[in-house]
């Protein structure tokens, strides 16, 4: 049963994440004289992301990533960076904090939970301990670029 | 005790036996998939009971979560081999390791599990 219902999880997220982000790599690139920029390594598992940010009067106007990773690290940074292009830093910042306490499996209201629009696809990571450190990785290193913007 | 008296009852050349033929077999069935990449002596040699391996377009962690979904444990990352790794050329790899509580017919369904971890990644299997 457990086998089933993992199976089921798993298919879930992989089928989301596989078609949308992995194979058109969109986020995929340098930006040329980037405002921010962390990297994520992650030596356990061996993903070794670094996420770009352009910043202009308190909005990220730009984001990309470089890097290699497993499907789940990579696709997670992508959504990531579609959803919070173009939006104010104080927004990106509640929406970093709610995305962490979803992967936590902490109990969210459904109309938060839909301000994080595709990155819901990651939700079953709460049931994949091994896993979250990679849906996790390009999160963290938002948080930091949002640490460094001079407020 | 109990471990004693079993590995005693069985017999260490008996345990030999069935690793080497455990292992034999997975790298025989591993290395006929051309998008599988087997790492580590060749089966002609010795080695121990498991094979390390690599399949082409997914990441070894993606492999073990879709295996896992299927009731099959591998590991994968760089197994605490990090300078082997960068020898290899590889950031992480995937690892079947066998015992004498496993039936060869599990070298089968690891296969099928390959495949369909290939489908779930858009390959043809």
């Amino acid at each position: 049963m457990r086998g089933e219902y993992l199976g089921m999880i798993a298919d879930q997220m992989y089928t989301e994440l596989i078609m949308m982000h992995n194979k058109s790599g969109h986020n995929k690139r340098e930006l040329s004289q980037p405002d921010f920029f962390e990297r994520g390594h992650n030596p356990n598992c061996g993903d070794d992301l670094t996420l770009q940010v352009n910043v202009k009067d308190g909005i990220v106007t730009e984001a990309a990533f470089i890097g290699s990773g497993c499907a789940i690290s990579q696709a997670a940074m992508s959504i990531m960076i579609d959803l919070v292009t173009g939006k104010p830093i104080d927004e990106v910042k509640a929406l970093t904090d709610l995305y962490l306490s979803m992967v936590r499996g902490e109990t969210i209201d459904e109309a938060d939970l839909e301000k994080l629009e595709d990155a819901q696809a990651f939700m079953s990571l709460s049931k994949m301990p091994a896993r979250v450190k990679c849906g996790t990785l390009g999160w963290h290193c938002l948080d930091v670029v949002l640490d460094k913007i001079p407020k | 005790m109990a471990a004693i008296d079993f590995i005693e009852e069985i017999g260490l050349e008996q345990i030999r036996l069935k690793e080497q033929r455990m292992a034999k077999y997975a790298y025989k069935r591993l290395n006929e998939i051309p998008y599988i990449k087997v790492l580590g002596p060749s089966e002609h040699r010795e080695r121990g009971s498991l094979v390390t391996f690599d399949v082409e377009g997914i990441h070894p962690h993606d492999l073990a979560t879709l295996l896992d979904a299927k009731g099959i444990a591998i590991r994968a990352g760089h197994h605490c081999t990090q300078p082997m790794m960068k020898y290899l050329g590889f950031s992480a790899t995937c690892r079947a390791s066998f015992s004498i509580y496993n039936f060869v017919e599990e070298v089968d369904l690891l296969i099928e599990g390959i495949r369909y971890a290939r489908g779930v990644f858009g390959y043809d299997c």
